[in-house]
């Protein structure tokens, strides 16, 4: 049978013309933008600088090149590409040659693409100061989009090709990176790289934005002072990692920091240790920890009444509703036209994902931020000591141009939980409040949600009791 | 003084497991005359009602009444050990609050594991009139539950004296399962009036699965948008009945 199918084909693919490769990884209008003299004397522009690359979500469809960075016909208020150009024009300038000579936040940048063979290494911005804001997102909230990728492009990232199981005898490039990612504070460090760093375009929605990148020549690293309690959890080969997360987290270890030891493979048994990319370990990190937290929540007595926190920032809503009931959790995303992520639909797209009491054992769709959020969530019960269900809804408007990171969504839902809580008797008035917050009528997120449903249509019997 | 003996400890584990899917931490009353537990899941949609008559062991010896809670998780893990005919004991150490759980077969082993602080909180039993009775055989109430849990996560359950209907609408697909009287699956069914009432499919999968070994005989008894009652009539004397709160839309 298989072989008469292939008999049949057979001719079909003779006859096929090979496509040419889609080319729509070269963006053409940034060029035609750069061709303009005013622009590109203003922008200070040297045509071997740059690579224009754009992950073809948003521009794969002509409308860049129709626009230019001048209509707004994707929809969006500002241009991403001329937000970053204009940074990473300013940033240029200051990298002469192939070196870069500056204090690393610290940061490290562990990739995923070619795994298990990854490209590892530190991340160089070329100036000498307190750059430790750079790499700490529990820090960038409030800030801008145009003040995040401005000091995020400074940041040029070296790359060395390792093994992620065969890292510790990767040699001294590894291990300086390992050093300097368990640095306590800024680390003076000397980047020699093979060639020029260049400017790759690329969109990414869970790792915070960076500049250029080259592959290593060189790395020195000036000595630095460890932190203390990663340090221990570093030299304890017998310690598992998702133990030494959680223990770090319980001592007040900031998120950012386990992460960054987290992905030079800082953690774990002596055998098991190994590199992870790092927008692997981000989720890997709030996945742990958070549920670490749901356990102890689930021992909790419910809250009292329905609450509603609130937050708004990068032109992302969150409306967190907390209802007095056995721990569950959901995730709900709902983008705007325009948005990243809907770049050319007519209506908002709603993404849900939800874990009951006994939790999950697949991956959430909804990706990387159903952990990031319910790290914020848990920190609020935790600290409370109380158990709810909750549900996470986040509207993700036009004004949302590029995404920067899994760490908005975590500090915007933080945010959110140091708020004073609206609170409501019923759950009918907590979601007329969480309806008025966003255009999208009340019945499409109940459409959608499992939890909204189970609240509303879900009898308990505890009702039934008395005659 | 509490201490038990059951020559098949498969059917320990069978009841056991059959709690553990609506309860973690199980508070189980001991008296002379056997042991009982009711209790409803955290979400408090379910409950379990679950009495087991001396008469089911094989040796019973129970001195004054007492409350016993265990993490039925943890107990099931060791549960899980035992294999075809072996014969299991149950102990309380009164002094030391660890349950001792004795395993005989090739060989044997004795595991302990520690009682928790019972729930003094006594719950009552769902007050509800039902107008449905339907007698079911467990096997063939699973296979219609699992043909329904196929396209959604909830089912509708119609009958009247003829026949019970289960009516499931997915978002894309949907299912009609006819259960006629008399047939292998629906032996009886006696209706005062019509009545329908929607249900989780997710708990119902649960307890028809866990049931599905311990009973043969499922009663079901339901009223429009009340709670449905099944009972899993046991081989023994005892009694595994379940309650399960409805899903009512409003419109």
């Amino acid at each position: 049978m298989r072989k008469l199918i292939k008999g049949k084909r057979k001719g079909k693919i003779v006859g096929q013309v090979r496509k040419p490769r889609v080319t729509w990884k070269d963006n053409p209008w940034i060029l035609q933008l750069l061709d303009d003299p005013s622009l590109s004397a203003d922008l200070n522009y040297i045509a071997d600088d740059l690579v224009a690359r754009a992950s073809g979500v948003a521009w794969g469809k002509g409308l860049c090149v129709a626009c230019k960075g001048g209509k707004f016909l994707c929809g969006k208020t500002r241009c991403p590409l001329v937000v970053r150009l204009k940074s990473y024009f300013r940033t240029f300038p200051l990298i002469r040659g192939t070196d870069v000579d500056g204090a690393s936040p610290p940061g490290v940048f562990v990739g995923r693409i070619g795994y298990p063979y990854v490209y590892a290494g530190p991340l160089v911005p070329p100036v000498h100061e307190d750059t430790s804001l750079y790499d700490l997102p529990e820090l960038w909230f409030g800030k801008s989009i145009d003040e995040i990728v401005g000091f995020r492009s400074l940041l040029v990232r070296g790359k060395h090709r390792v093994h992620v199981k065969k890292f510790e005898e990767a040699g001294k490039i590894m291990d300086r990176t390992r050093e300097l990612a368990l640095s306590v504070g800024p680390v003076d460090v000397e980047l020699a790289l093979k060639n020029k760093p260049r400017r790759s375009f690329v969109l990414d929605d869970e790792v915070q934005p960076f500049g250029p990148s080259a592959v290593i020549r060189d790395l020195s690293v000036s000595t630095s002072r460890w932190d203390h309690q990663i340090e221990k959890a570093y030299g304890d080969t017998d310690l598992k990692a998702a133990e030494a997360v959680t223990t770090l987290y319980e001592k007040d270890v900031l998120v950012t920091k386990i992460q960054r030891a987290f992905s030079v493979g800082a953690f774990g048994l002596k055998n098991g240790r190994r590199l992870v990319p790092t927008r692997w370990s981000i989720t890997a990190v709030d996945s742990i920890i958070s549920k670490d937290m749901i356990e102890k929540i689930k021992a909790f007595p419910e809250v009292n009444e329905y609450r509603v926190y609130e937050s708004h920032y990068l032109d992302n809503r969150f409306e967190v509703l907390v209802m007095p009931r056995a721990w569950s959790y959901e995730a709900m995303e709902a983008w705007y036209p325009g948005t990243v992520w809907n770049p050319s639909g007519e209506c908002v797209v709603m993404f849900s994902d939800w874990e009951g009491f006994d939790g999950r054992t697949t991956y959430a769709d909804v990706g990387g931020c159903y952990y990031a959020a319910r790290l914020a969530v848990g920190e609020l019960l935790v600290k409370e000591r109380r158990q709810a269900s909750v549900v996470v809804l986040r509207g993700a408007h036009p004004g949302y141009i590029m995404p920067v990171g899994v760490w908005q969504v975590r500090e915007n839902v933080r945010n959110a939980m140091r708020q004073r809580p609206l609170k409501y008797n019923t759950l009918e008035e907590a979601l007329a409040r969480i309806a008025s917050r966003f255009q999208i009528p009340l019945e499409r997120w109940v459409e959608k949600s499992r939890l909204l449903q189970d609240a509303l249509f879900q009898r308990r019997i505890t009702e039934y009791l008395k005659g | 003084m509490f201490k038990v003996r059951m020559a098949d400890a498969k059917f320990l584990k069978d009841m056991i497991s059959a709690i553990s899917i609506l309860i973690d931490e199980a508070t189980f009353d001991l008296t002379s005359d056997g042991i009982k537990l009711r209790a409803m899941d955290p979400s408090r949609v379910a409950m379990v009602d679950f009495e087991w008559q001396k008469t089911v062991f094989d040796e019973y010896v129970c001195g004054e009444a007492m409350k016993m809670c265990v993490n039925i998780s943890e107990m099931m893990k060791l549960l899980r050990r035992t294999g075809k005919d072996e014969s299991v004991e149950l102990s309380l150490d009164e002094k030391t609050g660890r349950l001792k759980i004795a395993i005989k077969g090739k060989y044997t082993r004795t595991f302990n594991m520690p009682t928790l602080e019972a729930i003094e909180e006594e719950v009552p039993t769902p007050k509800v009139t039902f107008n449905v009775r339907a007698k079911t055989t467990t096997e063939g109430l699973r296979e219609a539950i699992e043909d329904a849990s196929l396209v959604s996560d909830h089912v509708r359950i119609e009958a009247d004296n003829e026949k019970m209907v289960m009516q499931a609408t997915g978002d894309i697909m949907g299912a009609t399962i006819e259960l006629k009287k008399g047939s292998d699956a629906l032996l009886d069914i006696e209706a005062k009036e019509a009545s329908k009432a929607t249900f989780s499919l997710s708990y119902l999968s649960e307890i028809v699965k866990a049931a599905v070994a311990t009973s043969d005989i499922a009663t079901l008894e339901f009223s429009t948008d009340m709670p449905i009652k099944l009972d899993f009539k046991q081989p023994k004397e005892g009694k595994l009945t379940f309650y399960l709160a409805p899903r009512i839309e409003v419109e």
